[in-house]
């Protein structure tokens, strides 16, 4: 329970942070502040470099100051468990560190404090989402904070979407690579829906009329006879038949019937979806209905998941849902959530996570291995409980 | 504190002798002061203007800082050296020589990638089978940064490359290369070629004042001093 006590003792919050995990059985385990570039410039992408300090040692080696602790807590698990697939539950809490371009603000800072939790490779999937976010929410109320809007989401729900829907699976693809770009998805969503714009390529008439879908072994043939009679000579790491599989693909768009309207319609009113909680499964239910898809399995394990954030002594009657909710971090795959103080607002969460399976196989395991994991801002947190405005 | 107008000019190659032609062309011939090699110089109409000479980016970084009040360099060594540009400098007038394009290119036989928008379909592809991200090469690593988001690029890496750009994609350094050409032939030479939206920006040598600088009346006096006659002189040839 919070006490009076812990709210006008701010210093004691990241301690009372740790002592919720360390009590639900997380080893407590900590990584250095420096870490090598690389995993985390692959896993996130090159706009890590705007936000991260990176830096070159002497020796030449790319480094940076750690932009936050999931990825060195992965690294740390890997280098105990190469294959990744021993269940295991950490804790931690430590420094990051980001750059701000407009300056740096107290809920923004440059150099904060993050408290957080990693489980990998536990059985059921399902109920250790639901732990997870529960034992973040209980180490924030122990901290003091007793107010935070929570969010929630499921990439599995837009996986299983794009699943169902009758389309080639390189469209599917394009879409859900897409999907982690705002700006560009509805329009590339758009494209598949017009033949004129699946015909339309930059790609030499004459080569794609030669390039038959049907008949991939053929067509190696036929882009290097183009190649050859064009002067153009192969070199450096891509391949031939790398780009004679993008060729035939562009060969293949142009051939293809585009996407069914109403099956477009639904995908973009399906990421539009926002609503309490309660009312997510029938929302998608309704939305899915009329055209016939199912997806059944997905939604079976999103209503399982909030029975069990339920059972876990969350209340999920006050979160709200939102279906393209963890767009911001390619590398979430399922379950994702994050808690606002209402004093700081939506642009300053104070905790955030979710399920992120394929991020282990990115730093080196070799399958995939199930995790999910939580942070919390200490900075915001002190904010908030102070009751500063950002 | 200097109690004179810092003017920062190229301390060698070609740069700097395109930027004392047309000083010179002004009217505002430059003296070096101290011994041949000098880095510091004067301007005789000009008693309160001290000119230093320093290598082309550490005058963007002396405007950018102020230590420097004007200066002479190139936009893209501007772009790239100051994030917030337009905030901490002003480019007053562009000079007409010192041409460089900024661009983005690849192997002259990825004829799939015509486009920025094709780059990140061919990132897509590219990373599920080699399990890594596309390599671009620069010395531009700002400047690439916020060109590839503005065209929703993000399946990349960059690695930086200060020297023989040109050749990291056949050394297997580099996938594809964001660098500056003038004519194109060094590109061509190294079976590269400009994406058709691939053009950052087309830079040349600007005369550029720091906004974090110390001005006084004076100065701004003088600073427009030098305007003026750069304006009324007959603008060098171009190449």
């Amino acid at each position: 329970m919070p006490t009076e006590a812990a709210r006008k003792e701010p210093a004691l919050a990241t301690e009372r942070l740790m002592s919720a995990f360390v009590r639900a059985g997380y080893e407590q385990i900590a990584t250095t502040v420096i870490q090598p570039a690389g995993p985390f410039l692959d896993s996130v992408g090159e706009a890590l470099r705007a936000r991260t300090y990176v830096f070159v040692d002497r020796d030449g080696e790319e480094l940076c100051l750690r932009p936050d602790l999931t990825i060195p807590t992965c690294r740390l698990h890997l280098a105990r468990h190469p294959s990744g697939g021993a269940a295991a539950r950490y804790c931690y809490h430590g420094l990051a560190f980001r750059y701000q371009p407009g300056g740096a603000t107290p809920t923004h800072p440059t150099e904060f404090r993050q408290a957080g939790i990693e489980s990998f490779a536990a059985a059921d999937q399902e109920d250790e989402d639901a732990a997870i976010l529960a034992l973040t929410l209980e180490a924030l109320r122990e901290a003091g904070l007793d107010e935070a809007q929570l969010t929630i989401g499921d990439l599995g729900l837009f996986a299983a979407l794009l699943d169902a829907i009758p389309m080639p699976t390189r469209w599917r693809r394009r879409l859900w690579h897409h999907f982690w770009r705002r700006d560009s998805f509805r329009p590339v969503l758009m494209r598949l829906t017009s033949s004129e714009a699946l015909k339309a390529h930059e790609i030499p008439r004459d080569l794609v009329g030669r390039l038959d879908p049907a008949n991939p072994e053929a067509a190696e043939a036929v882009v290097v006879d183009y190649l050859e009679r064009s002067g153009l000579s192969i070199y450096g790491t891509r391949t031939l038949p790398e780009m004679t599989e993008r060729l035939l693909a562009a060969a293949a768009d142009a051939r293809e019937a585009p996407l069914d309207l109403a099956a477009a319609a639904l995908i973009d009113s399906f990421t539009l979806v926002r609503t309490p909680a309660p009312e997510a499964v029938r929302r998608v239910c309704d939305l899915l209905r009329p055209q016939k898809i199912d997806i059944g399995p997905a939604l079976a394990s999103f209503r399982r998941r909030l029975d069990l954030l339920d059972s876990h002594g969350v209340d999920t009657r006050e979160a709200q849902f939102s279906a393209v909710f963890g767009r911001s971090l390619e590398y979430y795959t399922g379950f994702v959530f994050q808690a606002v103080s209402p004093k700081l607002g939506a642009t300053s969460p104070i905790a955030s996570g979710g399920r992120y399976d394929g991020l282990l196989t990115d730093l080196g395991a070799p399958h995939p291995v199930p995790a999910v994991g939580s942070c919390i801002h200490v900075e915001r947190l002190f904010a908030a409980l102070l009751g500063e405005g950002p | 504190m200097s109690s004179k107008l810092v003017l920062a000019l190229p301390s060698k190659g070609r740069l700097m002798e395109d930027c004392a032609g047309m000083l010179a062309q002004a009217g505002l011939a430059i003296a070096k002061s101290g011994s041949a090699r000098g880095y510091k110089g004067a301007i005789g109409d000009l008693p309160d203007v001290e000119v230093n000479f320093v290598s082309s980016s550490e005058i963007a970084q002396f405007l950018k800082n102020g230590t420097a009040h004007l200066g002479i360099t190139g936009e893209d060594l501007l772009r790239e050296a100051i994030s917030d540009c337009d905030a901490r400098v002003t480019l007053r007038k562009p000079c007409g020589f010192g041409y460089a394009d900024v661009v983005v290119a690849v192997p002259a036989w990825w004829i799939d990638v015509r486009r920025m928008a094709d780059l990140e379909e061919l990132a897509m592809s590219f990373q599920r089978r080699h399990g890594r991200r596309i390599r671009v090469a620069t010395k531009y690593m700002n400047l690439t940064q916020r060109f590839f988001a503005q065209h929703g690029v993000s399946g990349y890496r960059t690695v930086e490359s200060l020297g023989a750009t040109e050749g990291t994609p056949a050394a297997q350094l580099a996938e594809l290369i964001v660098d500056i050409t003038t004519t194109g032939a060094t590109l061509r030479a190294n079976d590269l070629r400009v994406l058709d939206d691939g053009v950052i920006l087309r830079s040349q040598a600007h005369v550029v004042s720091s906004n974090v600088a110390r001005w006084s009346e004076h100065f701004r006096a003088i600073e427009q001093q030098v305007l003026d006659a750069l304006a009324r002189a007959k603008r060098p040839p171009t190449h």
